[in-house]
């Protein structure tokens, strides 16, 4: 087989997945090397399937609008998979003073970005989603947000990528990259190499030591999240849901259960035996907080939990775009547990830029070099 | 661990059969015929088709058609039922009511 | 967090076997089972159990449940029932649901002895209601007291198939069919035996092509099978029942250890996805060991062994115990488990075709393709002897490893030798007094004890009788063969019950003489 490609990715989750497709659908030749067994192995298949504009930083918002305007609507018949893409609405809620005050600086922010987002109060919210305990006092309404289904949407770009021709290797872990002629070219992986004209590297965490070995560095940290999935439930809600302190999210999906995820504040320190497992105190602590907004749900039966890794950047907001410094190189990393909602957006906006060396959607802040020491400390 | 499993291999052509629409997962209802095509359609690994088609993800986590899928998919690859990793199992082993799972005791102590 | 010594998942054979060692070794010991009551399958099983004397063998499985029971209970093991261990955690931590909350604790040593659960095959109509596992049957007639069906059709012919299928009629329930896609009885012949003689027909090389039904089953239709396991046509046979038992093997309920991130294996030869351990059970998670058929399918006798040993292994991993101690019993222990895993069933003879018997004697074809020995072929047995008087007749005609025989015959009639899986034969220089003792004694029912010269023209047959009611003497009725059709008239001399044949009753009939050799069962007439 030919190891050769006018672009090799490095990671087939779902930003490798949907960059391979659009590239493909555009006439690229690529192959995707992904390090583990599975497709969508890391934070694509273990998120909580937001797909939502509201409540981001203004750097990424305008990459969340793209999305949200011109791909999701038509993702599942374009990939010919279900990617029960629902665009509802989101409800970030609050429960007292200190929550709204966080929601309406959100919220400014986001309108300032020209995002449709407004501040309701608890008998609206009630409205809009009557199973929601009169705890809640306070949101952030944001009628164009929605979620869909991330194990679906990534292996649908997996699918339609390769029906395009996009060849996909598993188990295929990089070590390094390396250049040739000032250019960076090869791929070296423990069993093979691999050259292409561009590479995207889109690894997730691993993405560190892998740009690593052309001098680049992204500061990030890992964090370890959880979720859980309950039984199949009648029919309750559409909306997504998050909450000022952004510890707690999640949504009722197509096939009825609720997929939410939270944070007991320990996930920075969670301790895991090579694959990402849940901790014994966390689910626990994301049912009591469930609870505590949908009463309801007390007898709902959570079927499984699970643990994924946030590759959490320095600021807050993914590295992005190319590497200048180092020619043919491209970012895509450290999305800090938001990169689903984005991901064909990122992937749309990449090739693009692969290609013509341009964006439609400003992405300049997003860039690498972006990370900066405080000028002075102490003060 | 990892296995090099480039998914550009020839696995033939999709070929319907009788049987195609048997049930398999019975929890999440989903038949040999759709297990059969995903696997055509990219989904070499047993995670993969779990997280495709909902296989084993019902109440009763593919006790009873993990085996079940996994002989399909290896036939449909050619290679033996062993040579496939099954899906990760998780917590909880049997589905727990959510007040119950939030409600930890104190101290864990059993009443003596 | 409340810890303990030693923590075990599952409180059947394996695990409370494990808790028994451990406890005694003075470990602090904790077992925690989902169901309410414990025992595992133990408390299904009814019938005796093979081995030998040393490992409860001729004891009924839910007797041995009750004495390890009493044994833990004895060595001051904690036991928890209606305790689901929902996951295993790193450092050792299990969370366990117990009523309406969930509690944290740590092991030094874990022990997981979850057992196994029941595979399914699929076919038209397999999802509809009436199709069941063999074990769940089994659950509903002995621990629950509910008759599953009344009429049965039984998919595998493994010990599983053949003993829940003898349980059902034992229950009342008619076993329509035997069938089992594989060309050979998969289980022991004796077990076989038992049912065909009740007129329970094999089909061998056959499997369900389809159940029937709207809403529930009412019907099956079966086909005979070539070599690669592809429907012949025209060779369909349909059956009328309500219900289809599926006893086509096991798999390991290992999910704790893999989410455990344990080093798993996926072997075939034990069932399934296995956690890789040594032989006391050792996984790769210090401190966690595996017993019973979490770690590989077996039999309940083995999985008694293995407790014990993973028990033993955790009192000297926790420095109850030195080192020495603990090889000294992983010797006789393994000896015992080396004994029950020999003969012809034993793991290194899976798949093979066996011939001839340990004693050279050519194996019936017709047990394996029939589930009986047929008149011709018994003969060549050496526990098929004639003699003058009452004497026993041993129809065992594998090698597997059980002997209880030799030592319920109070004269020595009986002679295994050494050697557990050899044949039974008779000892002709003893006298056999008719005591019964062997006939009760043989968990495979294939003891008789005969009498060609009980009356001018008459023999008098004893055989082992489980079923209720118990025909009085003088009933009439009919004498089948070991092939389950009538072979003459037979009339009820006597029916003996004794504390000493632990509900094995002996029926002994009176039949014309020439069918001494060939009446090996009995049914009342038709009212």
């Amino acid at each position: 087989m030919n190891n050769c490609a006018d672009v090799i990715i490095i990671g087939g989750g779902v930003i490798g997945c949907a960059t391979a497709y659009y590239l493909a659908k555009a006439g690229s030749s690529v192959i995707v090397l992904e390090g583990s067994d599975h497709i969508g192995d890391g934070g694509s298949s273990r998120n909580g399937g937001g797909v939502r504009q509201s409540g981001r930083d203004p750097r990424e918002l305008p990459l969340a609008m793209y999305g949200i305007r011109n791909l999701w609507p038509t993702l599942s018949e374009e990939l010919e998979v279900d990617c029960e893409y629902h665009q509802d609405g989101n409800l970030r809620l609050g429960k007292n003073e200190k929550h709204a005050q966080i929601l309406t600086g959100l919220a400014d922010r986001a309108r300032a970005c020209g995002l449709d987002v407004r501040m309701i109060d608890g008998d609206e919210v009630r409205q809009i989603n009557p199973y929601l305990s009169h705890e809640v006092t306070v949101a952030s309404w944001c009628p164009t947000d929605g979620h869909a289904n991330p194990l679906t949407t990534t292996l649908g770009f997996y699918k339609t990528a390769r029906k395009l021709g996009v060849r996909f290797i598993t188990g295929e872990k990089v070590t390094s990259l390396q250049m040739v002629r000032s250019r960076v070219r090869k791929v070296v992986t423990e069993n093979n190499v691999y050259e292409g004209e561009k590479i995207l590297v889109a690894a997730g965490l691993h993405s560190r030591e892998i740009l690593g070995s052309v001098g680049i560095d992204v500061p990030m940290s890992q964090s370890l999240l959880e979720c859980l999935v309950t039984e199949a439930e009648p029919h309750m809600f559409d909306q997504m849901l998050g909450t000022a302190e952004a510890d707690f999210y999640g949504h009722q999906t197509k096939h009825g259960s609720f997929v939410f995820g939270g944070s007991s504040g320990l996930e920075p320190f969670n301790k895991d035996n090579g694959t990402p497992v849940t901790s014994s105190l966390i689910a626990s602590c994301i049912c009591r907080g469930i609870m505590k907004y949908f009463p309801d749900l007390a007898d709902a039966k959570i079927v499984r939990t699970w643990a994924g890794w946030s590759d959490k950047s320095a600021d807050g907001v993914p590295v992005l775009g190319s590497i200048d410094e180092v020619p043919g190189l491209y970012a895509a990393c450290a999305f800090t547990g938001h990169g689903f909602g984005i991901a064909p957006a990122v992937g749309e906006q990449l090739t693009k830029l692969m290609l013509t060396g341009s964006t439609d959607v400003d992405i300049a802040s997003l860039h690498y070099d972006r990370f900066k020491a405080k000028d002075v400390i102490g003060f | 661990m990892n296995k090099v499993n480039d998914r550009s291999r020839d696995i033939g052509k999709f070929i319907p059969a009788e049987d195609d629409g048997r049930i398999i997962c019975r929890c999440e209802e989903i038949t040999k015929g759709e297990i059969r095509k995903a696997v055509h359609e990219g989904m070499f690994t047993l995670t993969e088709i779990r997280r495709y088609l909902r296989t084993g993800m019902g109440l009763c986590q593919g006790q009873t058609c993990a085996k079940l899928v996994k002989s399909i998919v290896a036939a449909e690859l050619h290679v033996s039922p062993a040579e496939l990793e099954p899906a990760t199992s998780r917590v909880p082993m049997r589905p727990i009511e959510m007040r119950i799972l939030g409600n930890e005791a104190k101290g864990g102590d059993l009443n003596e | 967090m409340k810890r303990y010594d030693l923590i075990i998942v599952g409180a059947g054979p394996s695990g409370l076997s494990a808790a028994i060692e451990a406890a005694k070794r003075g470990l602090k010991v904790v077992v925690f089972d989902e169901n309410e009551k414990p025992g595992g399958q133990l408390f299904k099983q009814i019938h005796k159990f093979f081995g030998s004397k040393e490992h409860k063998a001729k004891i009924r499985g839910f007797v041995i449940g009750q004495q390890l029971l009493e044994e833990a209970e004895a060595a001051g093991v904690k036991t928890v029932l209606n305790a689901t261990v929902i996951g295993l955690y790193q450092d050792r931590e299990v969370v366990v649901k117990i009523g309406e909350e969930v509690r944290h604790y740590k092991g030094d040593s874990i022990i997981i002895a979850t057992g196994a659960a029941e595979n399914m095959v699929t076919f038209d109509g397999w999802t509809l209601p009436g199709v069941i596992g063999a074990g769940a049957a089994q659950t509903m007639m002995n621990l629950h007291g509910v008759k599953p069906g009344e009429k049965i059709l039984m998919l595998g012919s493994g010990n599983v198939g053949l003993v829940v299928s003898f349980q059902l009629m034992q229950c009342g329930c008619e076993v329509v069919a035997l069938v089992d896609a594989a060309p050979k009885v998969g289980g022991y012949g004796v077990h076989a035996a038992k049912v065909a003689r009740m007129g329970v027909p094999f089909y061998l090389s056959h499997t369900i092509v389809r159940a029937e039904g709207e809403e529930c089953v009412t019907g099956v239709t079966i086909a005979e099978v070539d070599n690669n396991f592809k429907f012949i046509p025209g060779t369909e046979k349909h059956f009328d029942v309500d219900t289809i038992c599926l006893a086509v093997g096991l798999s390991p309920m290992s999910q704790l250890l893999k989410m455990a991130g344990c080093d798993m294996e996926d072997n075939p030869r034990r069932g399934g996805q296995v956690p890789i351990c040594d032989s006391c059970g050792r996984t790769s998670l210090p401190g966690v060991f595996v017993a019973g058929d979490v770690s590989g399918i077996e039999e309940a006798s083995s999985a008694m062994i293995e407790g014990r040993m993973a028990g033993i292994a955790a009192a000297e991993y926790l420095g109850f115990i030195e080192k020495k101690e603990l090889e000294a019993e992983l010797l006789s222990l393994d000896a015992a488990l080396d004994g029950l895993r020999r003969g012809m069933f034993a793991p290194e003879n899976r798949g093979k075709n066996i011939t001839e018997t340990e004693e050279h004697i050519p194996v019936s074809e017709n047990l394996l393709k029939h589930g009986y020995v047929t008149d011709e072929e018994i003969t060549r047995f050496p526990g098929f002897t004639h003699a003058v008087g009452v004497h026993p007749v041993m129809e065992c005609t594998q090698n597997i490893p059980c002997n209880p025989c030799q030592d319920a015959c109070p004269k020595g009639c009986i002679r295994i030798g050494e050697k557990i899986t050899s044949l039974p034969s008779v000892n002709p220089e003893s006298d056999c007094i008719g005591c019964g003792m062997c006939v009760a004694s043989c968990s495979g029912q294939a003891i008789f004890l005969v009498d060609e010269t009980f009356e001018d023209g008459y023999a008098s047959v004893t055989i082992p009788y489980e079923f209720l009611p118990l025909p009085a003497a003088g009933t009439r009725g009919t004498a089948l063969g070991r092939n389950g059709q009538k072979v003459c008239d037979a009339e009820v001399i006597s029916v003996k019950s004794v504390p000493a044949y632990d509900k094995t009753n002996l029926l002994t009939m009176k039949v014309p003489v020439d069918y001494a050799d060939k009446a090996r069962f009995f049914v009342q007439e038709q009212v």
